[in-house]
């Protein structure tokens, strides 16, 4: 399987927003996020943004920084470029707001706005058209414990030709009391823009793959993890 | 190219099943669509008195037990005398709200199973029942989900990442999926009806589908006829608008032609069609469009089955990969229920009864929020 090269890296964590050019560290875990406001994001105004649930909010934002970090947020003509990330919880918290919208008056005032956003892959959307992407987009959600999924699902549709360029992924919002016990471990988003090594002139953060049993791997070596790939992918020592 | 081409798997669908509206399985569910019959009709499941709009397709008899989502006996019912499954078999699910009713159930402070609310719930469930080692994956795509779900599968299989797939769909009919399209004014107090002139939005559905896939080989080392083959497949994002389809249907136009690429296949190759159809003014304007840029104007039998099993979500896909197997089978596209007078500018063959397929290749689309467009091309055996 050809490989493929980690062309820029974006994420929105507990602890902030950031990119891969400008960071040394990183650590995704299950604290709260901050807010993400329109500036962090997009330095002119923007129609949608304000109206975005906090779930859209962050995929969006996630997918910005990693598309900037890779030096392709600016855009002419559509591109084909695909995104996929993988979440434990997709949209549970904007499930939880917009069916507040229906409970209280029986159903009398639910929210086309906020329902327009009750999929989790509404965000992909906001994204391909913010920034020209005409890929296929979805999100997978997927029990193993590595939220890995996307990157997996990312890599494969790459070495089959599906698109050019892939965003990958992953994305979950702590539900909070509303829906108790669910927990999940990675909160926040981060994407990664990935590019076929044949097609790629930069080293990015490295080199990811497949191993023939499905593990991710970065330079050779297999990842256990999310926050483990992103970290081999900082501290490559060829990143440009 | 043909000598990578040769090394590739062919992908076979082995076995299919559905529950819709319409029926418990799948030959009830067809015998009724080319009666040209309709499951959509008045809602019990909540009161939908509040809502302009009051019908849906809705699987009569199923049951909570426990107070755990319906979701559970639809899969039972789906899966009851299914083919086993061989050794090693994949699977991968599409749904887009999975257990939704035990979400409204916790929401309004009743009982009910909260590890089910994730998909990783009836993933886990599925993969107990079925006694796979695969813990599977959701594919989440909107409307396209499915879709997306059954193209996943055959990669994978081409690939030879995989030797057999179970692709299993499935969505519930809920108030909170209702109240929603309700809100958009997007529902059709009437009943919808695909590609006609007073078409007025869609009517949803629940249901789901299994569909055993696996490559040619593996079938035939085990002696497993099969049914067709999926021999094309596509997506793409208009990049245009969240709920809206691109109006000039540039996103299922590359999806389509990525299809046909993929297939080896051209245009005139296309036999029948069954779209996407939900019965809203824009969808059914945006197919019609890309599907004349790609076939300019002959007319191709064009069908949607939405009018008789109601939009059943991320299962939508699935189902009609089902029932086009079994129409590449007879040769025979189902009657467009809700189907009266055709829409303007459609130049393709819909009808109100059951057309001829004269070829062995149908395309089978669908599309979604979020702006995404995916084709798949079934082939029926020859002969």
């Amino acid at each position: 399987m050809t490989g493929s090269i980690v062309a820029g890296i974006g994420w929105v964590t507990s602890q902030g927003p950031g990119r891969g050019r400008e960071a040394r560290e990183f650590s995704m875990n299950s604290g709260p996020i901050p807010p993400v406001t329109r500036k962090d994001v997009f330095p002119e105004p923007n129609l949608r943004f304000g109206r975005l649930p906090q779930y859209s909010r962050v995929g969006l934002a996630a997918v910005a920084f990693a598309l900037r970090d890779a030096g392709m947020d600016h855009w002419e003509t559509k591109r084909s470029a695909g995104i996929v990330a993988s979440t434990r919880t997709g949209c549970f918290t904007t499930d939880i707001e917009y069916y507040n919208t229906v409970l209280p008056e029986g159903g009398g005032l639910p929210s086309p706005n906020l329902f327009s956003c009750t999929l989790p892959t509404c965000f992909l959307g906001e994204a391909a058209i913010q920034f020209g992407l005409t890929g296929p987009t979805f999100i997978v959600n997927d029990p193993g414990e590595d939220a890995l999924g996307g990157v997996r699902m990312a890599l494969e549709s790459l070495s089959w030709g599906e698109c050019d360029t892939m965003l990958a992924g992953h994305i979950d919002l702590a539900a909070g009391p509303a829906i108790p016990g669910i927990r999940p471990p990675y909160v926040g988003g981060l994407f990664m823009v990935l590019e076929n090594a044949r097609d790629s002139a930069a080293n990015g953060f490295g080199t990811l793959d497949l191993s023939g049993g499905g593990g991710v791997r970065h330079d050779g070596i297999e990842i256990a993890g999310l926050n483990e790939l992103v970290r081999a992918c900082l501290a490559f020592p060829g990143r440009s | 190219m043909a000598e990578r081409r040769a090394r590739l798997n062919e992908v076979l669908i082995t076995a299919t099943a559905a529950v819709t509206g319409l029926g418990p399985d799948l030959d009830t569910t067809w015998r009724r669509l080319l009666a040209g019959e309709t499951a959509i009709r008045p809602i019990r499941r909540f009161d939908a008195g509040r809502y302009p709009a009051r019908n849906a397709s809705w699987i009569e008899g199923l049951e909570s037990r426990g107070n755990r989502s319906l979701l559970f006996p639809l899969l039972e019912r789906l899966l009851d005398g299914f083919d086993p499954l061989p050794p090693g078999c994949r699977l991968v699910t599409a749904t887009t709200k999975g257990c939704i009713d035990t979400f409204e159930r916790v929401r309004k402070g009743l009982s009910g199973d909260v590890a089910d609310i994730p998909v990783s719930g009836p993933l886990a469930w599925l993969a107990s029942r079925l006694g796979l080692n695969d813990p599977g994956v959701n594919i989440n795509s909107a409307c396209a989900s499915s879709t997306i779900a059954v193209a996943r599968a055959a990669a994978m299989i081409e690939s030879g990442r995989a030797d057999a797939v179970l692709v299993v769909c499935m969505d519930l009919v809920s108030e909170f999926v209702f109240s929603g399209f309700s809100s958009l004014q997007a529902l059709d107090p009437a009943g919808c009806r695909p590609f006609d002139r007073n078409r007025n939005g869609l009517s949803l559905g629940e249901g789901g589908a299994a569909l055993l896939m696996m490559s040619a080989k593996t079938a035939r080392r085990k002696g497993i006829p099969g049914i067709g083959s999926v021999v094309g497949w596509g997506a793409a994002n208009d990049a245009t608008h969240v709920t809206a389809p691109a109006r000039d249907g540039c996103g299922l136009i590359q999806a389509v032609r990525r299809a046909m690429a993929k297939a080896s296949i051209g245009p005139d190759d296309i036999a029948a069609i069954n779209a996407h159809g939900t019965g809203t003014v824009y969808n059914d304007a945006m197919e019609s469009t890309a599907f004349e840029a790609v076939f300019g104007a002959r007319p191709i039998p064009l069908n949607s089955i939405k009018g008789a099993i109601g939009h059943t979500l991320g299962a939508a896909g699935g189902i009609e990969v089902a029932v086009d197997m079994r129409s590449l089978a007879d040769r025979t596209l189902p009657p467009t229920a809700g189907f009266g007078e055709p829409m303007e500018k459609c130049v393709f063959s819909v009808r109100p009864f059951p057309q001829r397929i004269g070829g062995i290749h149908l395309l089978s689309t669908n599309s979604g929020f979020g702006g995404i467009n995916a084709a798949l091309i079934l082939k029926g055996n020859p002969g």
